[in-house]
């Protein structure tokens, strides 16, 4: 599913080069899930953009599905990232001026998918939204901002879903109830999950756990 | 997903405000400018017909072809006869004077009115048409001077007139009085019966025309060829030098005007955009992140933008509309003409305008949108896409350029306006930098408020460079267009002060000169000094003999004209070479003015010989005078030393002020003084101050409009760094500082930028200021001490009072919420 190897980032800072992933190779299998654990700046964010497309590498390739991402431009990878990548961000990322409505039918009309607004709604009804589907972000919680994250995320029915820190913006009790409904999603949909958390708990409930330490892999 | 349903969405989040908000003002203001000038110069070009009495006249010292007319006539033209020729008048048995008749057709005067009063220096009335056939109307003075009544019978060559009215004045009468004698008004179809006006008459034929611009236009120019020696056609331009250049300078100042609305729009719509296209990064890294490919964004954002742009053009469109509109309606009543249609052209160039902002403005900034990286959505503090920043610079500089030299036509004015772009951009960045650089350095030591302040300053050094350089851009336009507004109003107030002299005598023989200084002083009459007037003609130049006929009008030629003398140089004569002589010198030297000098092809040294009455004199060239032809002051073209003319004959003339309440004066006068000539310029005096006010208003209230304009830069400006301000104070606040202590800083630091963009505005405003006045307007440049100080510190005070007034919610919303906004 997703295959890296002797992955490399680099980047230039205040006259030297500053060297964040050093060489990471690594294998998920199609319906895995994973975490990628580690402290502040080990590189897990790096990492985790680089695999989702989103970021190129200095050296070594990402390939999905057989297709090496790092040999597309960019617009490909746009392209390629609407088709199997969902995102759950820590932040949420929801657009402010768009309902939750409308930001879930956003990746769908992003497809060029017709009657995008039956699905967005069975989504938002799926992660417990169906009354709030006219509300503006600033007017949802942070949990329920990121139960409309979630369900933009599986509307779009990725074949793997990238997440940042799904709970770091949470309290115990709502990231415990994202969890479960992230969880929950991924076995209905059979999606491939690859979440990069902080949260012990979050990573043992993967089914898989990789540490970063100083931009390099460090075991399982 | 659409553009129509992007705008709305981004409309609902309150995100186009300001980019719609400048474009329609963009739009607006140019639109609205444009429009008004055009119908204000339609208005006060009608209203300077009037001092033709025609649009365009044809002079000729013979009778001019009748067929010329009925070529007007096909061309829809009003036409319009005159014949002016000296007369001596006859009444009773013995009284006779020598007069300058004036025979008008029924349709004169085309333009403006002809003035009468019902009794000598009576009340003055309007008159459409001048007298009647076997009518005549007599200048005040004939009365007494023929001791006629109203009513009375006089005579001209061998036809006899009833004495109707007094005749005031004539539209068209200018100032061309020398050697005429008092005024008598009659009808055209009564030449004939006179018998006066024989083949070799000295006589002056005019046909009048007056009709629509184009068709004018289109005559003159069927009727240029076919102009033969003696014949000259002449419009408004030409015939009032004076008034002519009002305009010119009037008009250049409101294209001026209007091609810094056109920079300060655009200036407006690109910080506008480059604010959208930065709020909308994270929103583009998203989509991005969801699968939108670049194209796709550019598309979005590309369709959104021409469809802001229509309805923010059609919006202008009606702003400008009512611009104009708001300013007829503030001063109709003082116009005295109906201002005509604008026609579609003001609304195109506002079109132009919209489309070129955008392309040229707002698109650069929006379409790096396209560039944005995804990668935001997991670490915001990216820096945003910002290649080809340079390239964006030099479009909009070229845009800015190609849009003013069209909206101006004029290259000399763009020149100027971009020469102090140029230096305010240059400048300003090395000042700015090295500027808030050394502000650090102060601030470290200071106390906290300044710290916070300075600190913030040079952080963003950069960006506040780029600050101080917009913030100077539009004080340095609005200091430029206050500038020249006051050197261009000072200067035509100063040529006709309320207290100019109105009036002129002449022919005032020496005999009289101390009586006549005696009777203005007892009167409380202030008048010009006396000056000698002695008639001569021009013979030959550099020892080349001149031609002697009289059908060359223009260029050298042997001609009369009026000589004085004087010791001294004449009040608001101004040497532009040579030196003036010495008091009491009998040196053979002559002062020529500027153009007459051009004219003749003369320059200091060189020999001019004359005949005064039947002697030769030589004299050479020791000055050339520029004059002010519109003082109203006696003007003479040529100035010799006393001592040389002091053998020949020479009477006087002088003027003086007379407000129109003291007229019996002139009666009383005319009755001690029989033989002197009176020359009432009153009305004409009046109508030039009613013009130069008329504009003056116009020229105030276009500045208060791209003041306007101005502020809505400088509030893009501040509105552009104060999501960063508002975020790092919200933090400050959090942190528990006190309300003083954050508006303290901000104002300081908003001040400190303002009093660095004000500096180095005023600098460029000068640059600017000097080529327009020296270039383009043919003023002279004089420094203006008092714009360092105002510049300066109303930059500071300005911005500092926006900045803050800008950010004023970061201390009257929790902090929480301020956060969570941005």
């Amino acid at each position: 599913m997703i295959k890296c190897e002797n992955l490399q980032k680099r980047v230039p800072m205040a006259g030297t080069e500053l060297e964040i992933l050093k060489g990471i190779t690594l294998e998920i299998k199609s319906g895995e899930s994973v975490a990628i654990i580690g402290a502040s700046g080990s590189g897990k964010s790096t990492l985790l953009g680089l695999l989702a497309g989103l970021d190129e590498a200095t050296a070594g390739s990402v390939a999905i599905n057989g297709t090496d991402i790092g040999a597309l431009d960019e617009d490909d990878r746009a392209r390629f990232r609407g088709q199997h990548i969902g995102f759950v961000f820590q932040s949420f990322q929801l657009l402010p001026a768009l309902t939750a409505l409308e930001n879930v039918m956003l990746p769908l009309e992003l497809q060029g998918q017709n009657s995008v607004e039956e699905q967005a709604r069975h989504y938002l009804q799926r992660v417990g939204l169906a009354a709030r589907t006219g509300h503006y972000p600033l007017q949802l919680s942070g949990g329920e901002q990121q139960r409309v994250a979630l369900a933009r995320a599986f509307a779009s029915k990725p074949a793997i879903l990238f997440a940042d820190e799904p709970t770091g913006n949470l309290d115990t009790t709502t990231g415990e109830h994202i969890i479960d409904l992230l969880f929950e999603l991924n076995r209905e949909e059979g999606t491939t999950l690859v979440l990069v958390t902080h949260d012990q708990a979050l990573a043992e409930r993967c089914q898989r756990r990789l540490r970063l330490d100083g931009g390099a892999l460090v075991g399982e | 997903m659409t553009a129509t349903k992007m705008l709305a969405r981004d409309w609902r989040g309150g995100e186009l405000g300001v980019l719609v908000m400048a474009l329609v003002l963009a739009v607006g203001v140019v639109s609205g400018i444009s429009a008004f000038t055009t119908r204000l110069q339609n208005a006060l070009e009608q209203e300077s017909h009037r001092f033709l009495a025609a649009d365009l006249v044809v002079t000729g010292g013979r009778e001019l072809p009748a067929d010329w007319l009925l070529a007007a006539e096909r061309s829809g033209l009003q036409q319009a006869l005159t014949l002016q020729f000296p007369s001596m008048v006859y009444a009773g048995d013995d009284a006779m004077a020598l007069a300058s008749v004036k025979a008008v057709s029924d349709a004169y005067p085309l333009r403006g009115e002809m003035t009468y009063s019902q009794a000598p220096f009576g009340t003055v009335l309007a008159a459409d048409t001048g007298p009647g056939r076997g009518e005549v109307w007599l200048d005040s003075r004939l009365f007494a001077l023929l001791d006629v009544a109203v009513g009375d019978e006089v005579t001209i060559g061998e036809a006899s007139f009833i004495a109707v009215a007094a005749a005031r004045t004539e539209p068209d009468q200018g100032s061309s009085f020398y050697g005429y004698g008092p005024r008598v008004v009659m009808h055209y179809s009564d030449i004939p019966a006179t018998g006066v006006v024989q083949p070799g008459s000295r006589v002056e034929y005019r046909q009048l025309y007056a009709g629509e611009t184009a068709a004018v236009a289109s005559f003159r120019e069927w009727l240029d060829p076919r102009l033969q020696e003696g014949q000259r056609a002449v419009t408004v331009e030409e015939g009032q030098p004076g008034i002519g250049s009002a305009l010119d300078r009037a008009e250049s100042f409101l294209l001026l005007a209007g091609s810094l609305a056109v920079v300060l729009a655009g200036v407006a719509v690109a910080l506008a955009a480059r604010r959208f296209s930065e709020r909308h990064h994270d929103y583009v890294a998203i989509i991005k992140s969801l699968g939108a490919t670049s194209g796709a964004v550019n598309r979005l954002y590309g369709s959104s933008l021409l469809l802001l742009g229509a309805i923010a053009t059609l919006l202008g469109c009606l702003v400008g509309w009512g611009i104009q509109a708001l300013f007829f309606s503030l001063f109709a009543e003082q116009l005295p003409v109906q201002p005509g249609p604008s026609g579609i052209r003001p609304y195109a160039i506002g079109a132009v305008t919209s489309l070129t902002c955008l392309f040229c403005f707002a698109w650069p900034p929006l379409r790096r949108l396209g560039h944005a990286s995804p990668l935001r959505v997991l670490r915001r503090d990216l820096p945003m896409e910002n290649r080809r920043a340079f390239f964006d610079y030099v479009l909009g500089l070229l845009a800015v350029t190609l849009l003013m030299w069209w909206y101006s036509q004029d290259w000399k004015l763009t020149l100027a306006v971009l020469a102090g772009l140029g230096l305010t951009v240059g400048l300003g960045f090395c000042l700015a930098l090295t500027l808030l650089r050394g502000g650090r350095l102060v601030g470290m030591s200071a106390g906290s408020i300044w710290r916070l302040a300075l600190a913030g300053l040079q952080r963003r050094g950069n960006a506040n460079a780029l600050q101080v350089v917009i913030f100077a851009m539009a004080i340095m336009m609005l200091l430029v267009l206050l500038l020249v507004r006051t050197s261009l109003i000072d200067e035509w107030q100063a040529q006709l002060p309320e207290d100019a002299p109105n009036h002129f005598m002449i022919n005032i023989g020496p005999e009289n000169v101390q009586a006549i200084e005696q009777l203005l002083r007892v009167e409380d009459i202030t008048s010009e000094p006396f000056y000698p007037m002695i008639r001569g003609r021009i013979m030959s130049v550099k020892g080349e003999e001149l031609p002697s006929t009289d059908d060359v009008q223009e260029g050298r030629r042997q001609r009369e004209i009026n000589f004085t003398w004087s010791d001294t140089l004449p009040n608001e004569n101004r040497l532009l070479a040579g030196e003036w002589w010495a008091p009491g010198s009998d040196e053979p030297l002559v002062s020529l003015e500027e153009e007459f000098a051009e004219r003749m092809g003369l320059e200091v040294g060189d020999e001019v010989g004359f005949l005064v009455g039947s002697q030769p004199l030589e004299a050479r060239v020791a000055s050339i005078r520029q004059l002010q032809w519109q003082s109203m002051r006696p003007n003479f073209f040529l100035v010799f030393p006393p001592r040389l003319l002091a053998d020949f004959p020479a009477t006087f003339m002088t003027s003086f002020h007379l407000d129109e309440a003291d007229k019996g004066f002139l009666n009383r006068f005319i009755r001690s003084f029989p033989t002197v000539t009176v020359i009432e310029m009153d009305v004409v005096v009046e109508q030039i101050r009613t013009i130069i006010y008329q504009v003056s208003a116009a020229i105030n209230l276009v500045l208060v409009v791209i003041l306007a304009a101005g502020g809505l830069v400088l509030v893009a400006g501040v509105q552009a760094s104060v999501d960063a301000r508002v975020h790092e104070s919200a933090i400050l606040r959090a942190l528990g500082a006190q309300r003083r202590l954050i508006l303290g800083g901000l104002l300081i630091e908003f001040a400190t930028l303002g009093l660095f963009a004000g500096l180095l505005a005023t600098m460029a405003a000068e640059v600017s200021v000097f080529i327009l006045q020296t270039l383009v307007m043919e003023m002279d440049y004089s420094p203006t001490p008092w714009l360092w100080p105002v510049g300066v510190f109303s930059g500071a005070l300005v911005i500092g009072a926006l900045g803050v007034f800008s950010c004023l919610r970061v201390v009257s919303t929790p902090p929480v919420r301020v956060l969570r906004e941005l």
